[in-house]
């Protein structure tokens, strides 16, 4: 899917936008406040949502290769932060939808699991 | 004589506080005032010396006698006078006490070449020329190289690896790191850092994933738990990337209970951050190929890891 879709779907602000963001697609999702779970099951490319605006967040979406950041409840990391990453290229946007909210619309426009901590119930 | 007082400068904030009683020549050769000129030029050629402090008995400093002075004498007077005639007879004398900063001062306030040092007890007790400083200058540098040398081996102590047994020699070092310990919104930073420069190394993505993960679990690891300054070391070898991750502080008390899911020792500041679920150790297994933790309570935390290329 594309990521200029999710945004529409979402009412997503655009904090950081890379050049190349018309073309970026999604595929997969995952959601926590906790890094270490994105650290330990993860996708790349993958759309990173989480609650948490802590440096910690654009430097996991680093690591991981994230395709994109969502900030869910309207928040928001200030634009200092973004200096950590070296010419940060990563998407990051924010909704004022809560978390579950957003989980439950991606999941039902076909974004799947990035973390897969569910496959026993499949 | 520049060059002398440039090269002096340069020096003078590392020596200033120096006591000259280290830099003289002692014990001094001195002559008193009734010997003859012709005596004096004769010392002066045997021991290769320009000046000579003139003293009364008990070394009492009343003068100095130096190599113009002998020229006036060829030039105007008779080699059989005595030294009391010729010698300055106001002298400038430094204590053995006074700084090598307050020599360059009188030598250049006075101008003259050499300055009889004396003691508590006024007695002449050596001699101190420029000649003598930059000998002595010299001395030390050597010293300092020596020290530096050591230093240099300390830092770049080499490691032997507990996964292969071979030497990882820190000449061959691609990348490193230092972890600071008291800024928790840098965790992560080396991480990054570290993959971009395996990126312009041209390895795949998906080992660059796999070691950049590892990378920044240790790297929490050494920011939340160790209260001290770490090191992140990557080497680039033919066939695999080493990592190792080392710290100096407190260690682990139980490594094997550190290794299951859902122990940690974190607090609140730490959890805030995003982190302190007790996933970092079992990420960096999961991730690397080879692993090894070596710690001791009070000792630090060494964690090694291999990443084989071509998956």
């Amino acid at each position: 899917m594309k990521l200029t879709k999710i945004i529409q779907e979402l009412n997503a602000t655009i904090i950081n936008k890379p050049e190349n963001l018309e073309n970026l697609e999604i595929e997969y999702a995952g959601a926590s406040d906790l890094m270490s779970d994105f650290l330990a099951f993860s996708k790349p490319n993958m759309l990173l949502i989480t609650g948490l605006t802590t440096p910690q967040t654009l430097t996991t979406a680093s690591v991981i290769e994230a395709g994109a950041v969502l900030f869910v409840r309207g928040k928001s990391i200030p634009k200092k932060f973004l200096e950590n990453i070296n010419n940060c290229e990563i998407p990051i946007l924010s909704t004022e939808y809560s978390m579950y909210f957003a989980c439950a619309k991606l999941y039902n426009l076909g974004l799947k699991d990035a973390m897969e901590t569910d496959l026993n119930e499949k | 004589m520049k060059s002398d007082n440039k090269l002096l400068e340069k020096l003078l904030d590392v020596f200033s506080n120096t006591k000259i009683g280290e830099i003289m020549t002692s014990p001094p050769i001195v002559v008193t005032p009734e010997i003859t000129i012709k005596q004096v030029k004769d010392i002066m050629k045997i021991k290769k010396i320009s000046g000579l402090p003139v003293v009364k008995k008990g070394l009492k400093l009343v003068g100095i006698i130096s190599i113009e002075d002998i020229i006036n004498v060829l030039e105007r007077g008779n080699l059989n006078d005595n030294v009391f005639k010729w010698m300055s007879k106001n002298v400038i004398s430094l204590n053995e006490n006074n700084t090598l900063s307050e020599f360059i001062d009188y030598s250049q306030k006075y101008k003259y070449g050499r300055f009889p040092i004396i003691n508590e007890e006024n007695k002449v007790v050596g001699i101190i020329t420029k000649y003598d400083v930059i000998t002595w200058l010299f001395e030390k540098l050597g010293t300092i190289y020596i020290h530096d040398e050591r230093r240099k081996k300390v830092l770049n102590q080499e490691y032997t690896s507990k996964l292969t047994g071979e030497i990882l020699d820190n000449d061959k070092i691609s990348f490193n790191f230092e972890i600071n310990y008291n800024d928790i919104q840098k965790i992560g930073i080396g991480a990054t850092k570290l993959k971009a420069f395996l990126k312009s190394k041209n390895i795949n993505d998906s080992l660059i994933r796999k070691i950049s993960i590892a990378t920044y679990e240790a790297e929490a690891n050494v920011v939340i738990h160790s209260d001290s300054y770490g090191q992140i070391y990557c080497w680039d070898f033919e066939d695999s990337i080493r990592l190792l991750i080392k710290d100096y502080g407190k260690g682990i008390e139980n490594v094997e209970l550190a290794m299951q899911e859902g122990f940690s020792t974190a607090s609140e500041d730490v959890r805030s951050q995003g982190f302190g679920a007790g996933m970092g150790l079992p990420n960096m297994k999961r991730f690397s190929d080879k692993m090894t933790i070596i710690s001791e309570v009070g000792k630090g935390v060494t964690i090694e890891m291999m990443f084989y290329k071509g998956d």
